[in-house]
């Protein structure tokens, strides 16, 4: 009831507001490309939202691929010193089965930035 | 119906990032939008970039709009704190200059009529402070409520309702007011 009132009361304009209204009314401003401009630059923020990802873990592949192959490669060389002191025949049966480390994780690493791809092709 | 209708198209930004809905919310409310700021800043170049940026906040946003009170007072209150934020810069920027010796050229750009370009308004608008501006457009031009406005400032109603009356005591005394009104 008072909220309805206080509305009541806004809406009783006196003369001197009825002036100011017309003082302030001004024509409609064209829009002129000002609506196409902005949605293009939504849609360009979307994009780039939507690549920063994939590119960045591209990128990050490629810079970590060199170490984490080192890493792989040495950690590889650990584990032969260590079988040197487990018998012959059980290193042999498993050594077969263990495929090339980096080719592991660069596969794994192309999984997810597809993946990631896909995503945002979905979305 | 206006009012539902910029609800539903909030509603489908926030589904499913719809940009053309976006573009139909911008060119309904560009006009007020960039109005609003014309009048505060008194640049129509300068409004013009804080319209765009006001509406790219508002993409970002949009999640944050709860539906309770218009679109437009919701977007009128990012405006206004865009405006402020420039003007926060400006006046620091002012202020680095000045410190570094330079004369303050950058000194408040804002509201800087061309004097060839001044309208009655303009003189209207500059015996009112930035807040008092802001709120007798948003009343007056943008015919915005005063619990609109109050949402949109951040200000109790009752505050908004003293700034108008301050705003327009302010005009009465700088203005003739009433010899305009009978010509």
């Amino acid at each position: 009831m008072t909220s309805k009132i206080i509305n009541m009361a806004e809406r009783i304009k006196d003369a001197e507001d009825r002036l100011l209204e017309s003082m302030f009314e001004s024509a409609p401003i064209a829009d002129d490309g000002f609506s196409v401009k902005l949605v293009k630059r939504v849609r360009r923020r979307l994009w780039l939202q939507r690549l920063a990802l994939p590119v960045a873990a591209v990128l990050g592949g490629a810079v970590a691929i060199r170490p984490l192959a080192d890493l792989v490669t040495a950690m590889a060389n650990l584990s032969f010193s260590v079988t040197s002191i487990v018998p012959e025949e059980l290193v042999t049966a498993t050594a077969g089965l263990i495929p090339q480390a980096p080719f592991v994780v660069l596969g794994a690493m192309l999984l997810a930035v597809c993946l990631l791809g896909l995503r945002a092709i979905d979305d | 119906m206006r009012h539902s209708d910029d609800h539903q198209l909030v509603a489908r930004i926030v589904s499913g990032q719809d940009t053309a809905a976006f573009g139909e919310l911008v060119r309904r409310h560009q006009s007020q939008v960039r109005n609003f700021l014309r009048k505060l800043t008194g640049d129509i170049a300068l409004a013009d970039d804080l319209s765009q940026d006001c509406f790219m906040h508002a993409w970002d946003k949009i999640h944050g709009f709860s539906g309770r009170g218009s679109f437009i007072g919701w977007l009128l209150k990012i405006a206004y704190t865009t405006f402020l934020q420039s003007k926060r810069k400006s006046k620091r920027y002012a202020e680095i200059l000045d410190e570094a010796g330079h004369v303050a050229e950058a000194e408040s750009k804002l509201y800087s009529v061309q004097p060839d370009e001044v309208t009655d308004l303009d003189k209207l608008l500059a015996v009112l402070t930035d807040e008092e501006r802001a709120i007798m457009v948003m009343s007056y031009a943008c015919g915005l409520s005063h619990r609109e406005i109050s949402e949109a400032t951040a200000m109790p109603v009752g505050s908004v309702k003293s700034v108008i009356f301050r705003g327009k005591e302010k005009i009465r005394t700088s203005f003739d007011i009433k010899d305009h009104q009978h010509g």
